[in-house]
C-alpha cells in the first residue's frame, strides 16, 4: 500500500502537471477537490481516469463514477488495490 | 447588415441545400454506431463505440478532387455550388474567403489548406481561417459582417467544413462526451454528442450606398434582382433576402471546457443581440444542443433567463451530429429554409425534457409565420455566439468607424533565450494552472500578465469589455503532435488535458478566465503575420461591436523552442485623421 501510494502520487503529479506540489507536501489524505484541498477540476478527473486504465487496467465509465472514488490519494489507492488488473 | 445571396450544404444527407432540407423533412439522419475507428482517417485500433454521421465510401469517391485532400474537396465543392448560383467574379479584390474549421486536416497548416481552396475558387485575396472551436461557423459569419460593414470587401464566401478523424473522436471520447447512440438533444436520457462531417457555404453581400453594380460582380448580370433559385424560397418566392441583422459573441470566463452552469456567456450574447427587439417576432431559436449533459442544461438556463421560454426551439444535431466548424453555417442554412416554409424543424432525438431551464422544444414539426430566428452556438474556450437572422431588412446598428493605435505592447520570443517557466516564476508565480497550459497558451497568458503589469492602473472594468482577438499561422500544431503520441495504435490512451489545447482559441479562453474578459474572444489563422490585415480585422471588429479598446496580437508556436508573441492593448486613435476617401 505504501509503495502504491508513492507511485500514485508520482503518476498524478505527472499527469496533472502539479509542478509546484512537492512529494513531501502531497498529503495522501488531503481532499483532491474543493477549495480546502489540492483544487483539481473536471479535466483532472478525466486524466486520473486515463491514468488508472493505463497503469492499472481499471476502466471507469464516466467522471461521475470517478469523483466518488477520487476523494484523496488514499481512497484512490484503496480502490486500485481492490480492483487492479495490472 | 449583410445579406445571404446563396447557400450550399454537402453532407451525408445530400450535396445541395435542397437535398439536405428534404432529407431532414423526411426525418433522415446518417448517424450510426461504429465499433472501431476505421473508416476514420488515422485509425486501425479498436475503439470505444461511438455514433457519428460520416460520408460513405461512395460519397467520398463522388466528392473527391484530384490533388486535394477530402477536407479541401468538400470545402471547394460546397463553395463552387454556392458560387454557381451567383454571378460573382471571385478574382475581384472585393471578395474574401472565410474558412471555418476546428481541425482542418490534422498535421496541415490550416492556412495552407485555405490558400489551396481559395486558389481553386479563383479567389485572389488572403483567406482567413476562423478557428474558434465549435462556434467557428457563427464567428465566421460575424467576421463577414464586420469586414463587409467596414467596406473592406463587398462579398464574403463563408465556408464551414469539418471531416472526422481518430484524432477528433478519441479526443472527445477522452472527455467522456461521446454517445454510442444517436444523440438526444435536451432529452432526459441524453448520453453525449455524436460527431459529424459536412461542408456548408453561405455567400454574403454587403450593403452599398447606391444602386450601382457592386465591384466584384460580373458586368453581364443584373445586380439587385437575383432570379429565384430552384428550391430556394419554394414556398412562395423571395420576399427580400435573408439578412444577418445582429450578432454577438460573449465569453463565459469560467472554464476552458465546461460552460458556465447558469449559461452566463450564452445569456449575455442573447441579450446583446435581442436588446430592444421584439422577442415574439422569432420563429425559432436554433440551439447548439449537442446532447451533452452540461451544454444542454446550460443552454436551457440561458434561454429561460433571456425570456425566450415560449419561443419554439429547434435542435438539429440529431440529423447531422456535431459538424463542428461546419455546424454554424449548416444549421443556419437549414433554419432559413425551414422558416421560409413556415416550419420549425423537429428536434430529432428529443422525447422528454431533461433540463431544468423552462424551454419549448419538440420532436414534432411546428408552424410559425414569423420571419426571423436566433441561432446559438457555444464552444470550448468559453465561447458563446448568438446571431439574429431576418427575412427582409430589419433594424441594424450603425457602425462607428474605428481607428486604433497600440497603447502598450509586450513581445516574447524564443529568440530572447528566456524560458517561459522562468518568466512565470519571476513575474507571476500565483497561478499553478500555468503548468497545465501548452506552450501556445503559456505564451499568450504570460504576455497578457506582463501587459497588465505594464499598463497599470487599469480599472477593473476595462479589460472585461475589450474583445480579445488573437492570430497565428501554426494553429495548435505543438499540442496536435503531443496528442497524436497519446493515440498511437499500440498505445491508445487519449489525454483529455492535451486534447483541450488542440484548439488554438483555448489560449484566448485562458486569458479570458484570468482577466474576467466577458466580451468576444476570437482566433484567426493567417498565411503569415500580416500586420495590415490584422489591423483591418481588429478595427472592423471594434467598429461593429462598439468596443473602444481591444487586446490583440500574434501568438505562434511551432515547437517548444520556437515561438513568438506580440500582444498589445489597442485604444482608439483620438487624433483627427484627414482621410482622402
Amino acid at each position: 500500500m505504501e509503495q502504491l501510494i508513492k507511485d500514485l502520487k508520482l503518476q498524478i503529479k505527472e499527469a496533472l502537471n502539479l509542478e509546484e506540489l512537492s512529494l513531501e507536501d502531497f498529503d495522501e489524505n488531503a481532499p483532491l477537490f474543493g477549495e480546502e484541498g489540492i483544487g483539481l477540476d473536471s479535466i483532472d478527473v478525466l486524466e486520473i481516469i486515463v491514468l488508472l486504465e493505463k497503469h492499472y487496467g481499471i476502466r471507469l465509465a464516466n467522471s461521475k463514477e470517478g469523483k466518488a472514488i477520487f476523494h484523496s490519494v488514499k481512497t484512490i489507492a484503496e480502490y486500485v488495490q481492490a480492483n487492479r488488473k495490472k | 447588415m449583410i445579406s445571404a445571396i446563396s447557400t450550399n450544404i454537402i453532407s451525408p444527407l445530400g450535396f445541395t441545400t435542397e437535398e439536405n432540407y428534404q432529407a431532414v423533412l423526411s426525418g433522415r439522419s446518417a448517424l450510426r454506431r461504429y465499433d472501431e475507428y476505421p473508416p476514420l482517417k488515422g485509425g486501425c485500433a479498436k475503439a470505444e463505440p461511438f455514433a457519428a454521421s460520416l460520408f460513405s465510401e461512395e460519397q467520398r469517391a463522388a466528392l473527391s478532387l484530384d490533388g486535394y485532400t477530402f477536407f479541401e474537396a468538400i470545402a471547394i465543392r460546397s463553395a463552387c455550388e454556392a458560387l454557381a448560383q451567383t454571378s460573382l467574379d471571385t478574382s475581384s479584390p472585393r471578395v474574401v474567403l472565410l474558412l471555418s474549421t476546428t481541425k482542418g486536416d490534422i498535421g496541415v497548416y490550416p492556412s495552407d489548406a485555405a490558400q489551396r481552396i481559395a486558389r481553386a475558387l479563383g479567389v485572389s485575396t488572403t483567406p482567413i481561417v476562423v478557428c474558434n472551436a465549435c462556434v467557428s461557423g457563427l464567428s465566421a459569419q460575424l467576421l463577414a459582417d464586420y469586414l463587409l460593414s467596414a467596406d473592406l470587401y463587398d462579398y464574403a464566401i463563408v465556408v464551414g467544413a469539418e471531416v472526422q478523424s481518430k484524432f477528433i473522436v478519441a479526443g472527445f471520447q477522452s472527455l467522456k462526451a461521446v454517445s454510442d447512440e444517436p444523440c438526444r438533444p435536451f432529452d432526459i436520457e441524453r448520453t453525449g454528442l455524436n460527431l459529424g462531417e459536412a461542408a456548408a457555404t453561405i455567400i454574403f453581400k454587403g450593403q452599398t450606398p447606391s444602386n450601382s453594380p457592386l465591384k466584384g460582380e460580373k458586368q453581364s448580370s443584373t445586380v439587385n434582382s437575383l432570379p429565384l433559385r430552384e428550391g430556394w424560397g419554394a414556398s412562395g418566392g423571395l420576399a427580400g433576402a435573408w439578412y444577418l441583422i445582429a450578432a454577438a459573441a460573449r465569453n463565459d470566463a469560467f472554464h476552458i471546457v465546461s460552460p458556465s452552469p447558469q449559461g452566463d456567456g450564452c445569456y449575455k450574447a442573447i441579450e446583446a443581440v435581442m436588446a430592444g427587439r421584439d422577442k415574439s417576432q422569432l420563429a425559432t431559436v436554433c440551439v447548439h444542443g449537442t446532447a451533452t449533459l452540461f451544454n444542454d442544461q446550460m443552454e436551457s438556463k440561458a434561454i429561460e433567463r433571456a425570456g425566450l421560454t415560449d419561443i419554439p426551439l429547434s435542435a438539429l444535431k440529431g440529423y447531422y451530429g456535431h459538424t463542428m466548424g461546419a455546424a454554424g453555417v449548416l444549421e443556419t442554412i437549414l433554419t432559413m429554409r425551414a422558416t421560409d416554409d413556415g416550419l420549425v424543424l423537429p428536434s430529432k432525438g428529443f422525447t422528454e425534457l431533461g433540463v431544468s431551464g423552462k424551454v419549448s422544444i419538440s420532436s414534432k414539426s411546428r408552424r410559425s409565420s414569423k420571419t426571423s430566428f436566433l441561432k446559438l452556438l457555444s464552444g470550448f474556450g468559453g465561447c458563446n455566439v448568438a446571431a439574429l437572422f431576418s427575412r427582409g431588412k430589419g433594424q441594424g446598428a450603425r457602425n462607428k468607424s474605428r481607428s486604433l493605435i497600440k497603447k502598450h505592447t509586450i513581445s516574447l520570443s524564443s529568440k530572447d533565450g528566456k524560458s517561459l517557466t522562468d518568466i512565470y516564476k519571476q513575474e507571476v508565480g500565483d497561478y499553478p494552472k500555468f503548468y497545465k497550459m501548452d506552450i501556445l497558451t503559456r505564451l499568450a497568458f504570460l504576455a497578457a500578465e506582463l501587459l497588465k503589469k505594464e499598463s497599470l492602473p487599469i480599472e477593473g472594468e476595462a479589460w472585461k469589455g475589450s474583445p480579445l482577438i488573437l492570430f497565428n499561422h501554426s494553429s495548435s500544431i505543438v499540442s496536435d503532435r503531443q496528442f497524436l503520441t497519446t493515440i498511437s495504435d499500440d498505445n491508445l490512451f487519449p489525454s483529455p488535458s492535451v486534447f483541450v489545447y488542440t484548439l488554438p482559441n483555448i489560449t484566448a479562453g485562458e486569458v479570458a478566465i484570468r482577466h474576467h474578459i466577458n466580451c468576444e474572444t476570437s482566433f484567426y489563422i493567417l498565411p503569415k503575420r500580416d500586420e495590415a490585415l490584422m489591423q483591418q480585422i481588429l478595427e472592423a471588429t471594434l467598429s461593429a461591436t462598439g468596443a473602444t479598446s481591444a487586446l490583440s496580437g500574434w501568438v505562434d508556436a511551432k515547437s517548444e523552442t520556437s515561438f513568438e508573441c506580440e500582444l498589445s492593448i489597442y485604444e482608439m486613435n483620438n487624433e483627427e485623421v484627414a482621410t482622402a476617401l
